[in-house]
């Protein structure tokens, strides 16, 4: 069993499996969560994960810019460690962006598609 | 509507003449916005004699939360015309996120529809391999509901084929043919055509926008024209830089003309196709919306021409622009030469309308709708929840409208109506977003004629 804090919610803490993802299993513990499509495509359901460590290779709705600001998609990420998170709509403030005014860069684009970072001296 | 028949109308004529519209339904989202509260279908009062006139006068609840109610299409409409067992009394109502159809009876008590049935997301994805799914149509007693990608979020995705008991018959379509995007579609039997239009895999367009994603090809930029028949693509329709993100497909509503319109939403293009004496089908780009430059940014902004919408005399097209604020009519008797005839604001980035009768907007206008007789058009203000969030974040906490306009259809000309305001920002459940609207009598965006 793994612990998942929740730092917006009074750092409430929740034992988890890991063998589920981490929406399924706080709901079922009574964690108020939104969520949309269930298979890690659509984004409503993104957390902010402040330390720990998730398995959410299945996702593929973030880019990689949004993975390095440390959203993880509930639907589909599983806890491998004890874990701090930020939930809902106030842990969204990197999520959005306006795309014209704040180009990502070739290594930010989805994984898929993201071309290789190029190291900062 | 004479009693021996079945739903709509004999004919657009026909359809003009019809009573005018006192309720009109409109989806409203909770989906992204932060309020843990499912979607509903808001009715709103559109009777200018009624008390509650402008008011949403009942809300249907959906069963659970994550929805993203979008788009909607009827059970029944003027298709089935001649089928007196047909009646338009359900409305499908499906959501893009959850992939689950509500069928809505608007029937019983059209001030308070009720949930019929539910075809279960997950049940269709078993037995289709389809989600995301977008605009509905019937034909005849069958209903056709286009889906954006596979059960996996990936294009192209593909139609799902209900019968009229809302079972699932299967896949519609007998091939995607080389396909790569679906979204919007429209068909025009006389001439056993269906022309289909490209937005992105759900997994693209539903986390947001990321520019970037055009150039690495994640977005359409075809048309697609269909053998309706034989339920297969025949013909694409290259658009190029011209027709990036091909959305909204209308064909003209007399059921023996062969031109329709494509509005292509990042490129700000209305796109005309018809079919040419040889049976080719061809196109051409006939508005051209110029980008607005923006103090604040550094490329001027596009317009994000979201939605298009023929009146049903066929005499006036209607453009949105959503990132610039404004909605225009157009004279399309010649639909090689369309001629500006009206123009509103309402919201947008270009700070042309911040408010509207009182009421601060935020979005831009973005779906419409309009009346049979083409004096009444109804628009709202929200897209698509997180593109909203990109765009326009202060629509969290405004939420969405609905604003009324009077279209001049004698000499041309929009003005925005003074005494009508929905303001879905004061929700009972806090700010909501509305999208798309219908009317219990049939409207402009529903019904196809045999």
């Amino acid at each position: 069993m793994t612990k998942i804090t929740i730092s917006n919610r009074n750092n409430s803490a929740f034992e988890v499996t890991g063998k589920k993802p981490l929406l399924n299993e706080l709901r079922d513990q009574g964690v108020d969560l939104p969520y949309g499509c269930q298979y890690g495509g659509c984004i409503t359901c993104a957390a902010k994960l402040i330390n720990g460590e998730v398995d959410q290779r299945s996702q593929v709705a973030l880019n990689n810019r949004q993975i390095n600001d440390g959203y993880i998609i509930l639907c589909v990420a599983k806890a491998k460690t004890d874990c701090t998170i930020e939930i809902g709509v106030e842990s969204h403030d990197k999520l959005y962006r306006n795309p014209f005014l704040d180009p990502l860069e070739p290594h930010e684009l989805k994984p898929d598609i993201a071309s290789k970072k190029k190291e900062k001296k | 509507m004479d009693g021996c028949c079945g739903p709509g109308y004999a004919s657009p004529a026909e359809a003009i003449k019809a009573p005018k519209e006192k309720l009109l339904y409109t989806i409203a989202i909770y989906t992204g916005t932060g309020i843990q509260k499912p979607d509903y279908l808001a009715t709103v009062d559109v009777d200018p004699q009624s008390p509650t006139y402008s008011k949403v006068i009942h809300r249907l609840e959906m069963p659970g939360i994550g929805d993203e109610l979008h788009h909607m299409g009827w059970n029944a409409c003027s298709s089935c015309h001649g089928d007196s067992k047909m009646s338009r009394k359900y409305l499908l109502v499906p959501g893009v996120r959850s992939n689950n159809i509500y069928v809505v009876d608007t029937a019983s008590d059209p001030r308070a529809p009720k949930i019929h049935k539910v075809v279960d997301g997950s049940e269709i994805k078993k037995k289709t391999n389809l989600s995301g799914p977008h605009t509905v149509h019937c034909l005849g007693s069958e209903i056709i509901i286009s889906f954006l990608g596979d059960a996996r979020g990936e294009a192209p995705g593909g139609y799902l084929h209900l019968n009229k008991d809302f079972e699932i018959v299967g896949r519609w379509e007998n091939s995607m043919g080389d396909i790569p995007f679906s979204y919007d579609f429209w068909y025009q039997p006389r001439h056993n055509v269906m022309v289909s239009s490209e937005w992105a895999a759900p997994n693209t367009f539903m986390p947001g926008f990321d520019l970037e994603e055009v150039g690495h090809l994640k977005y359409g930029r075809r048309l697609h024209v269909w053998d309706f028949k034989k339920k297969e693509p025949v013909q694409t329709m290259y658009l190029g830089e011209d027709g990036l993100i091909p959305l909204e497909v209308k064909f003209m509503h007399n059921p023996d003309s062969s031109h329709g319109f494509c509005g292509a939403a990042l490129s700000a293009n209305v796109i005309h196709f018809w079919k040419s004496k040889d049976g080719k089908w061809e196109w051409e780009k006939i508005i051209d919306v110029e980008n607005e430059p923006h103090p604040d940014w550094p490329i001027p902004v596009p317009g994000v021409m979201s939605a298009i919408l023929v009146s049903m005399d066929d005499k006036y097209l209607y453009i949105n622009n959503w990132l610039h604020g404004d909605m225009r009519q157009y004279d399309i008797s010649d639909p090689h030469k369309p001629k500006l005839t009206g123009q509103v604001w309402m919201g947008g980035l270009l700070g042309k309308a911040p408010e509207v009768n009182g009421v601060k907007i935020a979005g831009g206008p973005q779906m419409y709708q309009l009346s049979l007789d083409g004096k009444r058009m109804y628009v709202t203000t929200s897209l698509f929840s997180t593109w909203d969030n990109q765009f326009y974040p202060e629509i969290r906490k405004q939420g969405g409208a609905m604003i009324m306009i009077d279209c001049d259809v004698e000499n041309g000309g929009m003005k925005i109506n003074k005494d009508f305001i929905v303001d879905f920002g004061k929700e009972p459940n806090g700010p909501s977003r509305c999208h798309e609207s219908r009317y219990p009598g049939g409207d402009c965006t529903s019904d196809i004629w045999l």
